[in-house]
């Protein structure tokens, strides 16, 4: 699909990826447009969480170029965290800062980053807190909320840099089954509202929901891209059949 | 069935105490005549250490040594005689009221620092800034009309707990700098960093304290030389850091990578990240050996008595080696004793509190 360049928020050309002589993406290529939601699926070891890792440049590639809403991830990169602000992530473990308050988790990278008073910061954390349902948490350190509750913080924390794009890395994957609910409907929410998402999941149901195309990895490739209609019903590759029929038999 | 909730119903009609009396202490014949023994033993030892330090005291100078030789017990006569040489060293005598004075503000400044309401960097650095420039100015002087005191005349606890308080404060931003180095991702800092910590921890600290005060003014220029006590506690504050970088880099490596990729990912820069997110949990993690490093150096400033310091321990060695008291060393030493256990075992229970407040071993 073709898409002008000031609509693309992401874009991947022959993207390369090595832990010393392992191969982890191969050349992959992928556009993502402003407004798009992708889900990013495949079997455990097939680079998808190293490919959204690559987006915000927690890992670095070797060869190819990505480009993030305008500007090319290299080694040239004077201000990385000039990107990372407007790129959310919630990541599968979920990452809190045990020492913080909920509160001070959601308001500590506004204050830093965006330099919002503490009054702003406050403000827009119990807001977001809100539409993760658990405003009365807000004092209370991670370690004493469930995992469900957890990851909705930080998918809070994420949503209060006001991101341009949010990347999911497996955000379901550490929960007990009765707490998925909860965080797939904040993320069913977020993307009704419009939010460029890019996310690392199994959950098909969700795929389905939301998804504007899902994209099937295996060993480091790219190997089936498709709107879910006809991913679900008439995927193409082999490989895409089979992890279907292993996922979808249970 | 029946017979067991019989039993059990007994039990519990006794005393509870005397039930724990019994099965920890006469469970059998053998327990029971190990117990009576050694509740034999601790009685004699109490009852001679009573004899000792009260019952046969002297407890007034006024009858002079000469008292105490008849008596049998402790003579504790020698600290009402010398308490202010083993408190104040060399330092004049009629201008005694300062070193206290300035002893006293280090001490509140530490007490001050431990309640939660200072636990913010500025707050901290101007309590440290405001007591230190006090301390020096009450026992140096020349300043407000006091009269000068070099630092080669000061002596006694204030002594100690000027260089064990100034050691800390310069040691442990080093320690800080020292373990990010230690980390650093380039291999010739890291490397260099980790040559300098083994280097320091090599050595013996009395080694270093006596490079510091009689080698280095050889090699120094005379401007960056300084009083030998400020080399010392530089010394002092070397030594601290290269254990204390160790501390903090396996608080460090203790926090999952996880909390370093989160902090990234908001757009965190370096040193925020390191200052917010890093070093608080590190210093979290690396409470109990921490606290240990600071009862050690505490006690470790006695060792610049062989730099010919008048530190609390080497007043106390003057106080009873002129003479008359020579033979009351012993009250002398268990006085000094007292002093260090004050410190030490305030700082260890300081360190309890710590933990439960900042929740250690909790995530």
């Amino acid at each position: 699909m073709t898409t002008h360049p000031a609509d693309t928020a992401v874009r991947l050309e022959s993207v390369n990826k090595y832990y010393g002589t392992y191969h982890a993406l191969r050349n992959v290529d992928l556009t993502v447009a402003k407004g798009e939601r992708i889900v990013v699926c495949g079997p455990s070891g097939s680079g998808k969480s190293t490919m959204i890792r690559c987006l915000n440049r927690l890992e670095e590639h070797q060869s190819g170029t990505i480009t993030v809403l305008g500007t090319e991830l290299n080694d040239d990169i004077s201000n990385i965290e000039e990107i990372r602000r407007e790129v959310g992530m919630v990541f599968q473990t979920f990452n809190l800062f045990p020492h913080l308050t909920v509160l001070e988790n959601l308001t500590l990278a506004p204050m830093l980053v965006r330099k919002a008073s503490r009054a702003e910061a406050e403000e827009a954390a119990m807001a977001y807190l809100t539409r993760v349902k658990i405003p009365e948490q807000a004092e209370k350190f991670p370690g004493e909320l469930s995992g469900g509750q957890q990851q909705r913080v930080a998918i809070a924390r994420a949503l209060c840099m006001k991101p341009e794009i949010m990347l999911f890395d497996e955000p379901t994957s550490a929960l007990d089954p009765e707490m998925i609910a909860e965080v797939l409907d904040v993320m069913v929410g977020l993307a009704r509202d419009g939010m460029t998402m890019i996310c690392v999941t199994h959950e098909m149901g969700f795929a389905r929901e939301v998804a504007d195309r899902v994209v099937f990895m295996a060993d480091g490739e790219i190997v089936e891209e498709a709107p879910p209609s006809t991913f679900f019903t008439s995927p193409g590759n082999d490989r895409t059949k089979r992890f279907l029929s292993q996922i979808l038999a249970h | 069935m029946t017979a067991t909730s019989h039993i059990d119903q007994q039990e519990t009609a006794r005393p509870a105490a005397w039930d724990w009396l019994r099965e920890t202490f006469f469970a059998s014949r053998l327990h029971a005549a190990m117990s009576l023994a050694g509740a034999i033993l601790i009685v004699a030892i109490g009852w001679q250490l009573l004899d000792w330090a009260v019952v046969n005291a002297v407890f007034s100078s006024a009858g002079g040594p000469e008292a105490c030789r008849e008596a049998s017990g402790a003579c504790w006569a020698i600290i009402d005689a010398r308490w202010r040489l083993i408190l104040f060293g060399l330092y004049p005598h009629e201008l005694h009221w300062r070193s206290a004075t300035a002893c006293i503000v280090i001490v509140a400044v530490a007490i001050a620092s431990c309640m939660p309401v200072f636990w913010r960097a500025a707050r901290l650095a101007a309590l440290w800034i405001a007591g230190m420039a006090s301390f020096y100015i009450l026992m140096r002087g020349g300043l407000f009309g006091l009269v000068p005191v070099s630092e080669a005349k000061w002596g006694g606890l204030s002594l100690t707990v000027f260089i064990f308080s100034a050691g800390v404060l310069v040691g442990m931003p080093l320690a800080i700098v020292f373990a990010l180095m230690r980390r650093s991702e380039l291999p010739v800092i890291a490397r260099t960093m980790s040559l300098v910590i083994d280097a320091v921890r090599s050595l013996p600290l009395v080694t270093i304290l006596f490079t510091a005060a009689v080698v280095l003014p050889f090699v120094l220029p005379g401007w960056l030389q300084g009083d030998k006590l400020y080399r010392v506690i530089f010394g002092f504050a070397l030594f601290f850091a290269a254990y204390q970088a160790e501390i903090i880099r396996g608080g460090i490596q203790a926090i999952p990578p996880g909390q370093d990729e989160a902090a990234k990912a908001l757009g965190l820069s370096y040193w925020h990240r390191v200052s917010r997110i890093m070093l608080p949990q590190a210093f979290r993690n690396a409470l109990p050996p921490t606290i240990s490093q600071f009862v050690i150096t505490f006690k470790e400033t006695s060792l610049v008595i062989i730099v010919g310091f008048f530190e609390v321990m080497a007043s106390g060695n003057a106080a009873y080696g002129t003479g008359d008291w020579r033979f009351a060393y012993i009250e002398v030493y268990v006085f000094i004793a007292l002093i260090y256990f004050t410190f030490a075992f305030s700082l260890s229970r300081y360190g309890a509190y710590l933990e439960r407040v900042m929740r250690v071993g909790k995530n």
